[in-house]
């Protein structure tokens, strides 16, 4: 059975809400996030909230989301500037191969 | 031969808009305009913006200005802060931008062999602030004394050592120190006093274009090896009226008071003021050292114009020698491709400059091609600062080569035309610099008058990290405290005025307010008190309802080598004293001694706020930092110890570090079958496996497939694991041998997740099982919060906070680090400080305030001391042979009337005066003649009858004061309005406030009256009376007040004729009365007599406004006739109004225009109650004596008008404290109670009684009499049904009360 590739706006939407509660109540803060909106700087969350957060991500979409095989591609530099905009991208990507 | 290329390695400035290299980028990047108008302070408005255009004054407005204090601390340098004032300012920022470089390229240390150290500053010899003020001490004093003495011959030479001695008196007492401190060199031989350097240490003059050539001289320095480092740059703190002056006079400052360079609508510059710094060191020094390098200069060249340009406009022959120069010394061909990404223009925005400049660039670099450098100058945003431009030029340079960023350049939307044939355009915004084959390139021009030119050609060096680190100035703290949650959201409301309010445990602190975090804040504070969990650091606020301190305990951890770590701390150091820790992460020794570094200072920091801990741990060799804080031993230095226990080479095992995202337990089902061991068990979602190379590649794989996060650690140490027992011995050696002591503050094992042991065995045991054994973090945490640690500080920046968080999870706590990377480390601390106060403690916010200096550039023109003006007005001698007691009342004499006179001279020259009137019937008796109501024969209350004060004598007594104060006679009065009736019973003092523009003065009596009176030359002509039908009038003068139908008294019975009536006029004639203002108030009384020889109703008036009063003659005398005609129109049914003309023997009086009246709604019989209120009522009285009283008037006017007619003392003060909505229902039944008792009383025989003397209690039932009138055992009531109301007697008495 193949299913429809996700479109990629409803993806970065959906990671956008399982990470929200990482970053606490988004309202209350007035932070939108958005594509460029980065895990470190703007979030301002550690390195190991993104553990948690490939937990969470691995739990929702399914053990081929993962975001360790993803990071062990990026340097420091680059997991440091990592932004939601890319997590989302690679999580469709993962989904759009599924199908 | 091409020059040795010399590295940037550390930046400082001060300059207008940016106190700091972070601020000045930053304003770079965003386009930010620092030309302001002249603060206050620095401006002398007969100097700036005078019109005209002799050389005393300058057109300029704007220019660029640094602040008023520069972040400095004084006693760090060894100079008394009380020195600073004496200043120059220009070397206190010389100095305050040569510690911020120093802090910039790393600390202290990067000055190296200090004796080989330069300081070469471009600085001209322009008139600075402290030899201003100098030269008023030294010269202008004396220029005074000459002068006046020149002027004032009779002058005594001790009058003149008076005036001397007060001019100098607000300078001061005169320090000599300081007069030292105005060498003008000093600006760079301080920096290499204070700072101990040995090298050359000068100040170069070749006007705007010095501080380039400090730079050439500084390359030379360097290139010989004269010095291994130079600061390098300009300073320029001078804003002069001499300087000013200039600009003007030679039509360069720009006339449309902004500074366009490159423009097409260039007019000419801004001055500006600032210092620039720039340290500098061979570039092959900088890579050994390891210092970052900003950008590395690659030539340099000079050249003057010879006879070329004159001395002030330039040649372009000679710019373009300095530039070929430059490039030969770099050995780069600038017509290739590529060779230039930036130009730094001198562009001074004058027409000619810019013209010879662009020509410049088309010769040197080549005409356009379709490439395109960008070309801009930093003067559109700060200014032309003079010598130190070239400095200025050069920082932008260097911050764009290291942020690989093109600065925009403001005000050039519509460039110079010339601009098109260059290779160069000029951008507005800013824009990512891309590479290309070429490195990255940029010069910097800098011309001078005199015709001397100068170039630099700079290439890029390192690349700035793309990490966002914070760099706006240190704000404010906002900390807001209440008794209850919901009272702080309260507090957040109100505007706040400081920035500690309020007391109680529910507090929040936000740092650096913005509207935005406010806006947050309120969100945070209303959901902190719904759900009572505090909220902790995001967007820099602090909340909690329910403190954790003081009950629960604070704990330091220090952590161990970590990846990715730099924490800013080098200004905590300078801020407190300390040395700044170096910073290396080049082996596992220097990484670890750097941490215990930083955590040493922060600590040291720490508790300089007040900060303190009840237990010390730590990560790794962090708990050697706890160790030794808590004084359990002192090490040796590292270097000793590996020759003492390593024989001189340290060896580790060759592992390596794996961080695993998963908990300990996942982590040991990966590790099985590999040669892995768990080194750290650091929290829920942190592991880290240690092993060979090979065996953590294959768990990494693992990893990997199983979706957990993997990262290899960038060191190798094998501690905490069994790997390190071969290597174990040095480390037992040098255990045995530490000399141990109990810790002063208790220190938690990671290894024993437990407090140290207590004997000395047992130490050195868990010191080396800390070597073999996991660290146990995770645990350690765990067993510290069950021990009522709460609150976990981070002495260093790392990921222990997050360990903290993550194992603690919910679990009410606070983890924070110390230091940051992101953030300075003084606005870190700050942070933790707010965060620390939140949860109830107390810290030492004081002991983070900035320690600022104030730069003292005034230059005040001298100024006597208040008690010596008019030192010269000469008094006269007494004459010889008088008595003693006759001298002394000749002195008095003269003094007195000096005085006074003085008065009238300062009240004739000042145009607001402030005085008053005394209003009552004892001062002014004529008003007894102006009773609005009759009362009984012989009453005792004067304020029964309401004396009021005319309209027109309001307008008597302004023009009298008018006339007294200025000396001046008054011609009439324009715009009079009458707002309130001035009731003259209880007296009253009412303030007078006249206020002259040119011949208008407008006067206020209190608020009861405003007019304009008039004063200057009167016009004599007048309009005549115009002939109109007319018809004899249905009265005389006479019956007008005999049959009362004035309620005038005889000071102002004026009518003595009544001429003849009109549609629209009436004709009488007037003979003045005595009384003040009496004349006008009968052509008044006039206007009366027409509304009641041609109304039935409506025929109570009284004056609203009168437009205009014109007198064409002295004012009649009391006695003189006056022939009247009044014009009257109705424009609306409650406006009666006129113009009237008054003639005396066929010569013109006076005209009036626009006299308004105000017309009550008042019928026959409510007019006839009024006239004569002892006959009639306001109600009609029926057969049985009930009265009734309909709601007749229209305006509340009219209402308290017959409220007083009715009304005695005290019912009118509890009418007037009644709510307006029930006043008149309540009027209206006492109007109804008091007809009935008077009908009654009438039926009885008993005539005559006034409204007044009767007063209806309280209840309304009822009644007593007052001042003697006696009144039978009545009771009484009223009803009231809409407007109408109904008072009776009623049939059964009640008691009698006594009169009062």
């Amino acid at each position: 059975m193949t299913l429809q590739p996700y479109p990629r706006t409803t993806v970065f939407d959906t990671v956008s809400e399982l990470l929200a509660p990482l970053v606490g109540d988004l309202d209350v803060l007035g932070i939108r996030i958005t594509p460029d909106t980065r895990f470190h700087d703007d979030l301002v969350l550690e390195s190991i909230d993104l553990v948690t957060f490939s937990g969470i991500l691995a739990e929702h979409f399914g053990p081929d989301v993962n975001l360790a095989d993803y990071l062990t591609q990026k340097d420091l530099e680059e997991v440091i500037e990592l932004r939601v905009g890319e997590i989302a991208s690679y999580v469709a990507g993962r989904l759009a191969r599924r199908g | 031969m091409t020059q040795e290329p010399v590295a940037i390695i550390g930046l400082g400035v001060v300059l207008p808009g940016a106190s700091s290299v972070g601020q000045y980028w930053n304003n770079l990047v965003a386009g930010a305009d620092a030309i302001t108008d002249i603060p206050e302070h620095r401006r002398d408005p007969e100097f700036h913006g005078a019109p005209g255009t002799t050389p005393d004054r300058t057109h300029g407005r704007r220019g660029g200005f640094v602040a008023d204090t520069v972040d400095f601390d004084p006693l760090a340098f060894g100079i008394p802060p009380a020195d600073i004032a004496e200043m120059e300012p220009d070397q206190v920022t010389a100095l305050a931008a040569a510690a911020a470089a120093i802090e910039d390229a790393g600390g202290p240390t990067a000055l190296g062999d200090r004796s080989k150290v330069g300081v070469i500053l471009g600085r001209g010899g322009y008139f600075s602030p402290g030899l201003v003020r100098f030269d008023q001490r030294v010269r202008t004093v004396r220029q005074v004394r000459r002068t006046i003495r020149e002027l004032l011959p009779s002058a005594s030479p001790a009058m003149l050592d008076r005036i001397r001695d007060a001019l100098l008196e607000p300078l001061g007492e005169f320090q000599t120190e300081s007069a030292i401190g105005l060498v003008p060199n000093l600006s760079a031989s301080r920096v290499a006093n204070r700072l101990d350097l040995g090298g050359p240490a000068y100040t170069v003059d070749a006007a705007c274009a010095s501080s380039l050539i400090a730079v050439d001289h500084a390359i030379a320095e360097l290139a010989r090896g004269r010095c291994d480092m130079v600061f390098a740059g300009g300073v320029h703190h001078c804003h002069d009226d001499t300087l000013w002056s200039m600009f003007t006079q030679i039509g360069a400052l720009s006339q449309s008071q902004r500074i366009s360079p490159l423009s097409r609508d260039a007019d000419g510059l801004l001055i500006g003021e600032g210092t620039a710094l720039l340290m500098l060191k061979r570039l092959a020094d900088a890579r050994r050292d390891g210092d970052r390098v900003y950008a590395v200069l690659r030539g340099s060249g000079i050249s003057s114009d010879g006879k070329g340009g004159s001395l002030l406009s330039p040649s372009i022959a000679g710019q373009m020698l300095a530039l070929r120069r430059a490039w030969d010394a770099a050995g780069l061909d600038p017509r290739q491709a590529g060779a230039l990404g930036l130009l730094e223009a001198h562009g001074t925005a004058t027409r000619a400059g810019d013209a010879a400049e662009i020509a410049t660039m088309t010769e040197v670099f080549g005409p356009a091609d379709g490439t395109a450098g960008v070309v801009g100058s930093v003067k559109s945003m700060i200014g032309h600062t003079m010598p130190a431009a070239g400095a200025a030029g050069l920082v932008k340079v260097a911050l764009a080569l290291y942020h690989k960023v093109l600065p925009p350049t403001l005000h050039c939307a519509d460039p110079n035309p010339l601009l098109a044939d260059t290779r160069f355009r000029v951008i507005g915004e800013a824009e990512p610099w891309p590479g290309s084959g070429t490195p990255r390139r940029a010069a910097v021009n800098a011309f001078g008058f005199g015709g001397v030119n100068a170039h630099v050609v700079v290439e890029e060096g390192d690349t700035a990290s793309r990490r966002r680190i914070d760099v706006h100035e240190p704000g404010r703290i906002l900390r807001l405290s209440a008794q209850t949650p919901a009272e702080l959201a309260l507090l957040l409301d109100r505007p706040q005025q400081t920035d500690v309010l309020g007391h109680g445990e529910a507090r929040i602190g936000i740092v650096d307010p913005t509207p935005e975090t406010l806006a947050i804040a309120r969100r945070v504070a209303a959901k902190v008190a719904k759900d009572g969990k505090a909220q902790r650091g995001v967007k820099g606020i602090w909340c909690a309802v329910d403190p954790l301190l003081p009950s629960a305990k604070t704990a330091f951890l220090f952590p161990g080598l970590e990846a990715d770590v730099s924490p800013r701390c080098a200004d905590v150091a300078r801020h407190f004293g300390l040395p700044t820790p170096a910073w290396s992460t080049e082996t596992i020794l220097d990484h670890a001694e750097s941490v215990t570094a930083v955590g040493r200072l922060v600590h040291t920091a720490l508790g300089r706020l007040g900060i303190t801990p009840d237990a010390l741990a730590g990560h790794s060799v962090g708990e050697w930092t706890a160790m030794r804080i808590a004084g359990m031993f002192t090490p040796a230095p590292t270097a000793d110890n590996i020759q003492r226990y390593w024989s001189g080479r340290f060896t580790a095992p060759e592992l390596d570090y794996l961080m695993l995202g998963c908990p300990v337990t996942e982590a040991s089902e990966l590790v099985t079958g590999l040669d892995v061991v768990i080194s750290h068990d650091n929290a829920p979602h942190q592991t880290i496996a240690c092993g060979p190379a090979d065996a953590v590649l294959r768990l990494a794989e693992t990893c990997r497939e199983h979706g957990v996060i993997a990262r290899t650690l960038p060191f190798r140490s094998g501690y905490h694991t069994p790997f390190l027992r071969p290597f174990l011995a040095p480390y037992a050696a040098l255990a045995n041998d530490l000399e141990l002591r109990p810790p002063s503050v208790p220190v938690w094992s990671a290894t024993s997740v437990a407090p140290y042991p207590t004997t000395l065995n047992a130490v050195r045991r868990l010191f080396l099982d800390h070597l073999l054994q996991r660290v146990r973090f995770r645990e350690l945490v765990e067993a510290m919060h069950a021990n009522g640690f709460r609150v976990f500080l981070q002495l260093g920046a790392g990921q222990l906070g997050s360990f903290v968080t993550d194992t603690l999870g919910d679990a009410n706590h606070l983890a924070i680090g110390a230091s940051s990377n992101v953030h300075a480390g003084l606005d870190q601390l700050r942070r933790v400080a707010t965060a620390l106060w939140v949860e109830g403690a107390d810290p030492r916010f004081e002991a983070l305030a900035p320690r600022q200096v104030r730069l003292n550039s005034a230059r005040p023109l001298l100024a006597l001391p208040a008690n010596s003006r008019g030192l010269l007005d000469v008094t006269p001698e007494v004459p010889a042979g008088l008595s003693d007691d006759i001298a002394v009342a000749y002195r008095e004499l003269i003094d007195e009337t000096r005085r006074s006179a003085a008065a009238v001279v300062a009240a004739m020259a000042s145009d607001t005066i402030e005085s008053t009137v005394d209003v009552s019937v004892e001062m002014m008796p004529f008003l007894r003649d102006h009773r609005f109501f009759r009362q009984r024969p012989g009453w005792p209350d004067e304020a029964d009858f309401w004396p009021v004060v005319p309209a027109t004598t309001l307008i008597d007594i302004a023009c009298r004061k008018v006339e007294r104060a200025w000396g001046l006679p008054t011609t009439g009065v324009r715009d009079a309005a009458f707002n309130r009736w001035l009731i003259a019973e209880p007296a009253k003092s009412i303030p007078v406030t006249m206020r002259r523009a040119g011949d208008r003065v407008e006067v206020a009596i209190g608020s009861y009256a405003s007019m304009t009176v008039c004063l200057g030359k009167r016009r004599p002509d007048a309009r005549a009376f115009t002939p109109r039908r007319e018809r004899p009038v249905p009265f005389t003068a006479a019956e007008v007040y005999s049959r009362r139908m004035m309620f005038h008294g005889p000071a102002f019975h004026g009518i003595t004729r009544l001429n003849g009536l009109g549609d629209h006029h009436l004709r009488g004639e007037i003979t003045v009365p005595p009384a003040p203002g009496a004349l006008l108030d009968n052509v008044g009384q006039l206007l009366g007599c027409w509304l009641l020889a041609t109304c039935q109703e409506s025929l109570l008036a009284f004056p609203r406004s009168i437009a205009e009063v014109t007198w064409h003659a002295p004012e009649p005398e009391p006695g003189a006739t006056v022939e009247c005609q009044v014009e009257v129109t109705t424009p609306q049914p409650d406006v009666a109004q006129m113009d009237a003309t008054l003639f005396r023997a066929g010569r013109p009086v006076a005209t009036i225009v626009g006299w308004q009246d105000i017309r009550f709604s008042c019928d026959g019989d409510m007019h006839r109650a009024y006239a004569h209120p002892e006959v009639h009522s306001l109600s009609a009285v029926d057969a049985s004596g009930r009265a009734v009283v309909r709601d007749r008037w229209r305006s509340v006017a009219a209402r308290e008008f017959f409220a007083g007619l009715y009304l005695g003392a005290a019912e009118r003060a509890a009418f007037a404290a009644c709510p307006p909505r029930e006043q008149r229902g309540w009027l209206l039944r006492r109007i109804a109670i008091k007809d009935a008792v008077r009908a009654r009383l009438a039926a009885n025989g008993v005539t005559g009684v006034y409204p007044a003397e009767i007063f209806v209690h309280e209840d309304e039932t009822t009644v007593s009499g007052l001042h003697g009138r006696i009144l039978p055992e009545f009771g009484v009531g009223a009803t009231l049904d809409g407007d109408v109301a109904v008072g009776l007697i009623h049939p059964f008495p009640a008691a009698t009360r006594s009169a009062t």
